[in-house]
C-alpha cells in the first residue's frame, strides 16, 4: 500500500445544499483540495448560480471565514462526530456546504 | 399529523446569557491572550429581568488598511513565513493602529442579539464609517454593501446612551433560521451556542476574526 498521503494532498468532498429559495445545482457533490481555502467554495457557487450575493455557512453551524482552510473546516466536523451521539448530526465524511440566496436592496 | 414549531430564529433572554456565558468561556479557553469578552450587567427601571447586561469585547486593536495580513499567534504557523519584523510593527503601531470596541446587546423588541461597535485612534479620535470600512477585510465590504441583511447605521447604544454604530437586526432571525435551523425543521435549534454560530456571520461584516475553534462543539 502507498504511503499516507500528507494533510496538504488530503481532498474534502463537499456537498453542496440549498436551503431557502436559492437554486439547486445539478452536481451537488464536488471534491475540493484540502488546503484550498473556503473562499474557492463561494467563488465556485457565485459562478454557477451567477450570483454574487449569497450566504454561505457549513452543516448548521456557522458561516466560515473565507480564508479557512477546507481540511480545518472538515476536521471541526469530524472530531465533533466523534462526541456527538445525535443522530441527527449525519456526518458521513462530507463537508456539508449550505447556501441561501442574500439578494441585494432592489 | 405532527405539529411541530417551525423555529423562527430568535432566542429568549434567558437563552442569550447562557449562550454569552458559552462565548465568554470558549473564548477565553482559545485566545487567553486576546482582550476578552466581559458581560456588564445592566439594570433598567422598566425591565424586571434579574441578570440582564450584554457583552463587551474592548480594546481590539486592528492595524489599519495600510498593514494586510496581520500576524497571529496561530500554532500552525508556518516556519518558512518571513520572519516576524517587530521594529515595523512598533512603527505600525503609533501610526496605524486602531482601536475597536464590540459589544453584542440583547433587542427586546427583535429578540435577537444586535452588534454596537466604535472604533477609534491611538489618540483616543472617533473613526468615521468611512475610516472603519477601509479596516475592513474586501469580502467584508461586499457582504455589508450587497447583502439584504447586513447593513450598518448609527444608532444609540441602548445602555450607555451615546451614538454607536451598529449592525441593523432587522434580518437577524432570517438567517440565524437558516443557519442553525437546518435541514430538519423539526430539530431543536443548538441555542447554546446561537451567539458563536450568529458571530460568525456578524464578524465577518466587520472585520472581527472568530476563530473556528469556537466553534468546536467538544471544547
Amino acid at each position: 500500500m502507498a504511503a499516507e498521503s500528507p494533510i496538504s494532498d488530503r481532498k474534502v468532498v463537499v456537498h453542496l445544499r440549498a436551503t431557502g429559495d436559492a437554486p439547486i445545482l445539478k452536481q451537488t457533490k464536488f471534491k475540493i483540495a484540502g488546503n484550498d481555502n473556503f473562499c474557492k467554495v463561494i467563488e465556485f457557487l457565485r459562478r454557477q448560480l451567477r450570483r454574487d450575493t449569497l450566504f454561505v455557512y457549513v452543516n448548521s453551524a456557522f458561516s466560515p471565514n473565507p480564508d479557512e482552510l477546507v481540511i480545518d473546516l472538515y476536521n471541526i466536523f469530524a472530531l465533533w462526530s466523534l462526541y456527538t451521539c445525535d443522530k441527527n448530526f449525519g456526518f458521513d465524511g462530507k463537508l456539508v456546504v449550505n447556501y441561501a440566496s442574500s439578494m441585494a436592496w432592489g | 399529523m405532527g405539529g411541530h414549531c417551525l423555529w423562527d430564529g430568535t432566542l429568549s433572554p434567558n437563552d442569550f446569557i447562557a449562550s454569552a456565558d458559552d462565548l465568554t468561556k470558549k473564548w477565553m479557553a482559545i485566545n487567553p491572550n486576546l482582550p476578552q469578552w466581559t458581560w456588564i450587567p445592566c439594570q433598567r427601571m422598566d425591565v424586571s429581568c434579574n441578570a440582564e447586561g450584554y457583552l463587551a469585547l474592548e480594546n481590539m486593536y486592528q492595524l489599519s488598511a495600510s498593514e494586510v495580513n496581520a500576524p497571529t499567534d496561530d500554532e500552525n504557523y508556518s516556519a518558512e513565513e518571513a520572519p516576524f519584523d517587530n521594529a515595523t510593527l512598533i512603527q505600525s503601531y503609533n501610526d496605524d493602529m486602531h482601536i475597536y470596541d464590540f459589544h453584542i446587546v440583547y433587542s427586546f423588541s427583535y429578540q435577537v442579539p444586535v452588534l454596537y461597535f466604535r472604533g477609534y485612534r491611538c489618540d483616543g479620535h472617533p473613526l468615521h464609517l468611512c475610516d472603519i470600512e477601509k479596516d475592513l477585510p474586501p469580502y467584508s465590504s461586499k457582504i455589508r454593501n450587497e447583502s439584504k441583511w447586513t447593513f450598518m447605521t448609527q444608532e444609540e447604544h441602548p445602555y450607555l446612551c451615546c451614538p454607536w454604530y451598529t449592525l441593523h437586526p432587522c434580518g437577524t432571525s432570517d438567517w440565524m433560521k437558516l443557519l442553525l435551523g437546518g435541514d430538519l425543521p423539526s430539530k431543536n435549534p443548538d441555542m447554546l451556542h446561537y451567539l458563536s454560530a450568529w458571530l460568525s456571520v456578524v464578524g465577518q461584516t466587520v472585520g472581527l476574526r472568530i476563530p473556528l475553534e469556537l466553534h468546536d462543539k467538544s471544547i
